[in-house]
């Protein structure tokens, strides 16, 4: 994309970031106040137990909640200088730039091509050389070229568990966006497909900025740049992966990340 | 494990013996007559089948299924009548599909619960209720007697579309909750709108589903009597029996089947009526194994699944 030129260089620059965001599903109050920065190019981890609110905290960051009958999200997320929830912020457009993978793959029931090629249709790509081109680069970008290039046209359907969640990954930088967000992508998975979707994650912070909710500790250190540990709808403390997982300044996180709950 | 078969065996052997072969025969029992109530089911369509095949086989003549009915000479065929029957069978699916795919597609994927969605539901369920005699009586006090059209292949068809909308609007519904959400979710979270995403994902995933259940309400359209005696009539006009205008006189098969046994003076009523009624058996049968083919061949066109 052309609009920000100068600021991905700095790699401490803060890509997207909350500002005392609460999130609620009517009257119970899943996010409590929180404030996080998450780095452009830096992957940042989300951990903590069950229903600590991490994956509701990563669906506000792309206004998934709009879908929710009932869930609210108060505060603001900065995406550069956009509030993502300001009067004139698009949540079509929030989407194009903000793109995300789900826990279980959920592939269209379409071809591989056809999948990879939704976004940049619905947004108006409807030259076949320009899709041909992004299709190609948003599989290799996913690793996934080499086993799919002589069959785009099957189903993707047809492909295995890790191979249709790279294809989802795939689906979503075919757009080009500057952050995608993961909701825990390997928990479906095996350990020989999880261990490629993670070794992607550490290409893709080339060019985008990731954050990742993931109930793996391992998979977190071995992956993120920075960690946020979630509680009961709480940030409790937010830093650097290996300060987190070896010097946590938190009561709290140090019982997690040492196994006494979770 | 090792501590189960340590503990002293003998009393709890005997015991369990027992109630392992008391169980095992209701175990058996049940497996037989389960599988001989399931099997009923294809021995009565099968014996149905041979039965009207038997009678009407001989009745299947190019003269019969061609020829136009006769009122009181022996020698009449049905030809109009199929054509009557496709012609109104075609003329409802088309008032029909747009209200029940574009109403079905409003309360499963704009309406929230409660309010106007539970009004149209109850509407349609108590529509879905009526008797299709009653429809019948409907449609002739509207049609015929109020619009003064006589008895028309246009007044059947839409006496029809008001007694099958219910069951459409069903199909519909049933077709896009079988699209799972994460689908949604996904064309969504790529920037989709709500109508691309009802229209480039959820549409076209619920095709299969949604033809199947069409190509089966034809099926009943088909066959339907009841509601077309009062609304399309029981005659075909003499001088032009494959009229185009919607307005003309349209006695169907179903239609034709009944009045040849209830109300007609042809001498030969049994051969008509089981010609009829083989023809008309074929047709149902056909629209059901056809409804299977093309849900599959369009599922594999919109998904690319080759299975």
């Amino acid at each position: 994309m052309d609009t920000q030129p100068a600021e991905t260089s700095t790699t401490a620059a803060v890509k997207i970031e909350t500002k005392d965001m609460n999130v609620f599903y009517g009257s119970f109050l899943a996010i409590k106040h929180a404030s996080l920065k998450m780095k452009a190019q830096h992957v940042t981890a989300l951990i903590g137990p069950s229903g600590c609110g991490k994956s509701t905290f990563l669906r506000a960051l792309n206004r998934m909640h709009d879908l929710t009958p009932g869930a609210q999200v108060e505060g603001c997320v900065m995406l550069d200088d956009q509030d993502i929830y300001g009067a004139d912020a698009d949540p079509v457009v929030i989407r194009h730039r903000i793109g995300m993978v789900f826990q279980r793959p959920n592939p269209f029931p379409k071809t591989i091509y056809e999948n990879v090629v939704y976004g940049p249709r619905i947004h108006g790509e409807r030259d076949r050389r320009a899709l041909d081109a992004i299709a190609e680069r948003a599989l290799r970008q996913a690793a996934l070229w080499d086993e799919v290039k002589d069959r785009l046209q099957r189903s993707a359907l047809d492909l295995s568990g890790g191979q249709q969640q790279r294809l989802c990954i795939a689906r979503a930088v075919a757009l080009n966006p500057e952050v995608i967000l993961m909701d825990e992508p390997a928990s479906a998975l095996d350990p020989i497909a999880t261990s490629k979707i993670e070794d992607l994650i550490g290409q893709l912070t080339d060019e985008y900025t990731v954050v990742i909710v993931t109930h793996s500790m391992q998979q977190a250190a071995r992956i993120s740049d920075d960690t946020a540990f979630f509680h009961l709808g709480e940030i409790v403390e937010v830093g650097p992966t290996n300060q987190i997982f070896t010097h946590p300044k938190e009561k709290r996180t140090e019982d997690y990340i040492t196994g006494r709950f979770g | 494990m090792s501590a189960t078969t340590a503990e002293p065996a003998p009393v709890r052997g005997v015991a369990a013996t027992g109630g392992v072969r008391v169980r095992k025969t209701a175990d058996a029992i049940a497996t037989v007559v389960l599988w001989a109530m399931a099997s009923s089911i294809i021995v009565m369509l099968a014996a149905f089948i041979i039965y009207i095949g038997y009678l009407g086989w001989s009745a299947l003549t190019p003269s019969f299924i061609f020829g136009v009915p006769k009122e009181t000479t022996a020698g009449g065929g049905i030809g109009p009548e199929i054509y009557n029957s496709f012609y109104i069978l075609i003329l409802t699916l088309l008032f029909t599909t747009p209200i029940a795919v574009a109403a079905g597609v409003f309360l499963q994927e704009y309406a929230r619960p409660g309010g106007f969605r539970s009004i149209v539901q109850f509407s349609a369920e108590s529509l879905a209720t009526v008797p299709s005699v009653v429809m019948g009586l409907f449609g002739l006090l509207v049609f015929v007697y109020t619009f003064h059209w006589k008895y028309t292949a246009l007044g059947g068809a839409l006496t029809l579309t008001v007694l099958n909308l219910p069951a459409l609007l069903r199909v519909t519904q049933e077709a896009l909750s079988s699209v799972p959400d994460s689908l949604r979710e996904a064309s969504m979270a790529l920037g989709g709108t709500k109508w691309q995403t009802i229209t480039r994902v959820v549409l076209p995933s619920a095709i299969g589903r949604l033809t199947t259940g069409i190509v089966l309400i034809a099926g009943r359209i088909f066959g339907e009597t009841a509601a077309l005696i009062f609304t399309a009539g029981l005659s075909v006009t003499a001088n032009k029996p494959y009229d185009l205008n919607p307005f003309h006189t349209a006695e169907t098969l179903a239609v034709h089947l009944w009045y040849t046994h209830s109300e007609s003076v042809v001498p030969d009523v049994d051969r008509i009526g089981n010609g009829s009624a083989l023809v008309l058996l074929i047709m149902v049968l056909a629209f059901n194994v056809g409804a299977r083919l093309i849900g599959r061949a369009l599922t594999k066109r919109f998904t690319g699944r080759s299975s």
